[in-house]
């Protein structure tokens, strides 16, 4: 389990912001927390799974794709501000993300 | 009620230009596309030429596909959306003003061009790449149309049979707007291996431009091409209420299977000839009415044989006042988009009152003699035209084309 520091949360909101602005093709700066990634940057689903690729070469997370989708079902995202939320998730609790439940 | 249906936008992409009008340009002066390959190594193999669409359409394409989009896309499925978006525009079409579930999408996919040639496959995009539903789904995705959309692949006649397939759902009234058409490539080394071990392909190294020579009594194979085409299909209703420019009337079509060997036409054109009688039946029309024939025409010995006996079985001692010529001489074999690509040309010379020629025609077969139009554009007023393609498997079709 990892600690989230004020520097991962910066890294994570770096890499998303401009992931999504090199693949949407628009300027990082239209790019906030409220952004809906369908909606607003005609984005898909594979990117949340391309992000989910590139965090865990970087942190080398050890989680399995399915315990994200059994936690993604239940608290679905839309916003950018809700992706970086679960990918922190991601990163400090792995392959222990649906312990968090309540 | 049965609807007329009409040809209200248009588009193509091959080895000759990147639109219909830059394409008809070039068909008219006789121009070739076939040229030494540049999209990988062919030196290893026995066919190192091809039909290759320019390098510019990279650029086009990047104005039309998004890079995300594109990304999940091969090379040849960009051809196809790039080539719809065109026709769409062609045919000034507000999809917010129609009826979205009674608009549809049939593209003839033979392959995707997930092929060895691509670039930038990865385990994220393979399956979307390959796919052969993807030139349909994302065309429909692009307009968020609701109504049927699939591929349908019947060889070398795919993109025919989507055109028939489009016509008639609109003139049975099941939709207003299809969009149809195909889109192919095959230029990469295991396909033009393949097909040299059948001995299908000329093996005319030394001379490209002049490889593809339907009907001549020289010819050694058909040359491989690459593109699109996509056609606007629109009943007559619905394109006259919203004052739409109308390109051409699709006034009827053949299609048949020939149920005889998976290479081979049936022999003496007897499929052949029972397609184009149906399609002329199926118009409504006399084979008098018959201006012009844009044949399959692949530059092999066995088709051109078998189409020009279809042709004279066909229309007797009328054949002689026929002008048939091949496009494929120009722009090579395109495969599954041969059928669009060719159903377009023959739209541009109902328009325009010219037949394009049969390029390279200098030694005549002795055994065919149809006026093929040799080596040089010709005007003719034509009022009705036929569209042959003939696919590996024994897939027939035949499109009758009206002016309007």
């Amino acid at each position: 389990m990892a600690t989230i520091t004020e520097k991962t949360k910066e890294e994570v909101k770096e890499v998303v912001y401009s992931f999504f602005a090199e693949e949407c093709e628009v300027d990082i700066e239209q790019i906030n927390e409220n952004t809906s990634i369908i909606k607003d940057l005609d984005g898909d689903s594979l990117m949340f799974l391309e992000l989910i690729e590139i965090f865990k070469k970087k942190y080398n997370l050890d989680i399995e794709l399915k315990v994200i989708g059994k936690y993604a079902v239940k608290h679905p995202v839309s916003t950018i501000g809700q992706l970086i939320e679960m990918q922190l998730l991601i990163i400090e609790h792995e392959n222990r993300l649906l312990d968090i439940e309540p | 009620m049965s609807q007329d249906v009409v040809i209200t936008g248009m588009s193509l992409i091959t080895s000759l230009g990147l639109s219909y009008e830059e394409n008809w340009k070039n068909l008219v002066a006789g121009k070739s596309g076939v040229k030494n390959i540049t999209l990988f190594d062919a030196g290893a193999l026995a066919t190192r030429f091809a039909a290759e669409v320019p390098n510019e359409f990279e650029e086009l394409s990047r104005t039309y596909i998004k890079k995300r989009a594109a990304s999940q896309m091969t090379r040849v499925t960009r051809m196809c959306v790039t080539a719809a978006k065109i026709a769409v525009e062609d045919a000034g079409i507000n999809f917010d003003l129609a009826d979205r579930t009674r608009c549809s999408v049939i593209i003839g996919v033979v392959n995707t061009g997930n092929s060895s040639a691509e670039k930038d496959t990865s385990p994220q995009n393979t399956v979307f790449k390959t796919m052969t539903n993807s030139m349909p789904a994302w065309i429909s995705l692009e307009y968020q149309l609701a109504g049927p959309n699939f591929a349908v692949n019947t060889a070398c006649a795919s993109s025919a049979y989507a055109i028939a397939f489009g016509f008639e759902m609109i003139k049975s009234g099941q939709a207003d707007v299809v969009i149809v058409g195909g889109a192919d490539s095959i230029i990469n080394f295991e396909e033009i291996q393949g097909f040299n071990a059948l001995y299908a392909l000329s093996v005319a190294n030394d001379t490209p431009e002049s490889a593809s020579k339907p009907f001549s009594h020289d010819r050694d194979g058909f040359v491989i091409g690459e593109g699109a085409g996509v056609l606007i299909l629109e009943s007559k209703k619905h394109a006259l209420a919203r004052n739409a420019r109308i390109h051409a009337e699709i006034a009827g079509y053949s299609l048949t299977s020939e149920g005889y060997n998976i290479m081979a036409p049936m022999k003496d054109g007897e499929g052949m000839a029972q397609t184009m009688e149906l399609a002329i039946k199926n118009a409504g029309i006399k084979k008098e009415d018959v201006g012009y024939i844009n044949a399959h025409g692949t530059s092999t010995e066995l088709n051109d044989r078998y189409e020009t006996m279809a042709i004279r079985k066909v229309f007797g001692d009328f054949a002689n006042q026929v002008p048939v010529s091949s496009s494929k001489s120009m722009l090579g074999h395109t495969i599954g988009a041969a059928g669009a690509i060719e159903a377009i040309i023959t739209v541009q010379s109902l328009k325009y009152g010219i037949l394009p020629p049969t390029i390279n025609y200098l030694q005549p077969d002795p055994d065919l003699d149809l006026d093929f139009v040799p080596n040089v554009a010709r005007p003719k007023k034509i009022r009705f035209a036929l569209s042959n393609s003939f696919g590996f498997g024994g897939h027939n079709a035949t499109i009758v084309l009206k002016k309007i």
